[in-house]
């Protein structure tokens, strides 16, 4: 994929951030750029996955630890976070190209970070949805800044679950068990699949993405299935 | 038949046959745990609840009623012969959660906020308003007649979503996605193992993401529609019933297109699989490809 002067732009206009004139020329420009036009089309989907997850926010003292395990910074580290607040401003998404194919890291991160709630015994709570990139003047106090270690981060969760559901593979039916071992072993088909074709084509972003959305669904999947794991 | 027409809370014990009618005011939902057998429920013209069962003697149905909620759980032998068959009659306007273990769940006609969750055993629902989500892990899940915000999972068999309006999001790991006659803005629906199909109309400013790795996806798109396309494969195809005006094409098969103004955002991605686009009524269509027996 070839870049130009449009292509580091297209978060701002997908925020209504570029004047009337740039967007009206960038909107020329897609109308004969596949590159830009299949970018733009990669992080409006971001993004609407992004929406897509639930906003139910977890009690304020948890996040420390989620913080800690996807990654993400906050700006006060003590200072808590007044989620009324966040839920009032705008959210804004502003990626920058090499952000792209990170940022479904970062969703999947997200959802890893849930593991830790889950061993708490509250199923019920989900990681909010820290914006991503948003300027300093609406920064809701948390960032998401993506650590050169996000697989191993990935990994871990994905060990914790595993683990979590090892533990109480003995309480679940046992063609239950079977199910989610066939489905979790056909996403690792894919996974390594995807893996495979990126090999050849490592900044292909549908690879990037499709490759991240996978590994999603099996934290997904093993999120689910330690869930069902009955309390004892 | 008991008639109860208490408002205040009721908790009984049942260890045989069952039928109960209680009260039903606006405001109370329903709320079902129920570990094993078949669970139904359908609406009537009532503002009562009726809840009748035939579980032997050793299975225990508790009902109690709140000024919120009527709660109902069942409590089964722990063996596999272990089957209650639970019915209930609610108000079309009651909400319900519904949760079970080995529990198939079947509701007709609700109007309200539905969520229905087991682990072995189908979900099929026809009705529901507002927020809906049906959840299994090794049974399949349909629903039918609804309008709302629509989430339909499962992990190991199809989901299905037909005649229905609102946005939808369908996900399954090991199955096949068909949403049949569905109007909506917002449509997100992914699987590893399986075929999507799509039939509907493309709304003007909405967003439809299609997304599978060892599947197809069709989906309808009729003359006239405005919107953006982009198409991403590793080693799939692409097909079209009607000339797009390609502009070009990325690494990995990828490409993209602009139907009409470009309004609608349309992403189809299959790792694998072939993307095919047909026009309502063809021979391809997926409203044509599965008739909806079931209405």
């Amino acid at each position: 994929m070839t870049t130009d002067r449009w292509t580091n732009r297209l978060s701002e206009y997908l925020d209504g951030d570029l004047s009337e004139n740039e967007q009206t020329a960038l909107e020329l420009h897609l109308q004969t750029c596949a590159d830009c036009t299949s970018v733009l089309a990669d992080l409006r989907r971001v993004v609407h996955r992004a929406r897509s997850l639930r906003e139910l926010a977890p009690p304020h003292d948890l996040w420390p630890a989620i913080a800690n395990r996807i990654g993400a910074t906050r700006t006060q580290a003590n200072e808590p976070i007044d989620l009324t607040f966040r839920r009032k401003i705008r959210r804004r998404w502003a990626f920058t190209l090499p952000q792209l194919a990170a940022a479904g890291i970062a969703l999947m991160m997200m959802s890893g970070g849930a593991v830790w709630l889950l061993r708490t015994g509250d199923t019920r709570a989900t990681t909010p949805v820290p914006a991503i990139g948003v300027s300093p003047s609406e920064s809701p106090a948390v960032t998401v800044a993506m650590r050169p270690n996000a697989s191993e981060s990935y990994a871990a969760a994905v060990a914790d679950l595993e683990r979590v559901l090892a533990e109480g593979r003995g309480r679940l039916d046992s063609t239950t068990v079977r199910v989610i071992e066939q489905n979790l072993a056909a996403i690792d088909r894919a996974i390594a699949e995807a893996q495979r074709a990126l090999e050849s084509d490592s900044a292909n972003l549908y690879l990037n993405s499709h490759l991240a959305e996978t590994m999603r669904r099996k934290l997904d999947l093993l999120r689910r299935a330690a869930a069902l794991v009955p309390v004892s | 038949m008991l008639l109860n027409l208490l408002t205040g809370t009721l908790a009984l014990a049942y260890a045989q046959q069952l039928d109960t009618t209680l009260t039903a005011a606006r405001g109370q939902r329903l709320d079902v745990v129920a570990s094993s057998g078949e669970l139904t429920v359908r609406a009537w013209d009532r503002n009562a609840v009726r809840v009748e069962s035939s579980a032997s003697g050793r299975d225990r149905i508790e009902v109690s009623t709140s000024a919120t909620a009527v709660s109902i759980r069942t409590h089964g032998r722990h063996d596999s012969d272990s089957e209650i068959q639970l019915r209930i009659s609610v108000p079309a306007w009651m909400a319900m959660s519904l949760s079970g273990v080995n529990t198939s769940m079947k509701l007709q006609g609700v109007r309200a906020p539905i969520t229905a969750e087991t682990v072995e055993g189908d979900v099929d629902v026809t009705g529901g308003e507002g927020l809906i989500s049906l959840r299994s892990v090794q049974g399949s899940v349909k629903l039918r007649g609804a309008r709302g915000r629509i989430s339909v999972n499962s992990v190991n068999e199809d989901v299905e979503v037909a005649n229905s309006a609102g946005d939808v999001m369908a996900q399954t790991v090991n199955g096949e996605i068909t949403l049949r006659v569905v109007d909506a803005a917002s449509v997100d629906a992914s699987t590893v193992n399986g075929d999507i199909w799509y039939s509907g109309p493309i709304r003007s400013g909405g967003r439809y993401a299609f997304s599978t790795h060892n599947g197809d996806i069709g989906l309808t798109v009729a003359e006239g529609t405005s919107a953006s396309v982009a198409v991403s494969t590793f080693s799939g195809e692409f097909e079209s019933e009607f000339p797009v005006p390609l502009r070009g094409t990325r690494k990995g098969k990828g490409f993209s297109f602009t139907l009409g103004s470009g309004s609608a955002q349309v992403t189809l991605e299959s790792f694998q699989g072939t993307i095919e686009l047909v026009r309502p009524g063809s021979e391809n269509d997926p409203a044509r490809r599965k008739p909806d027996q079931e209405d």
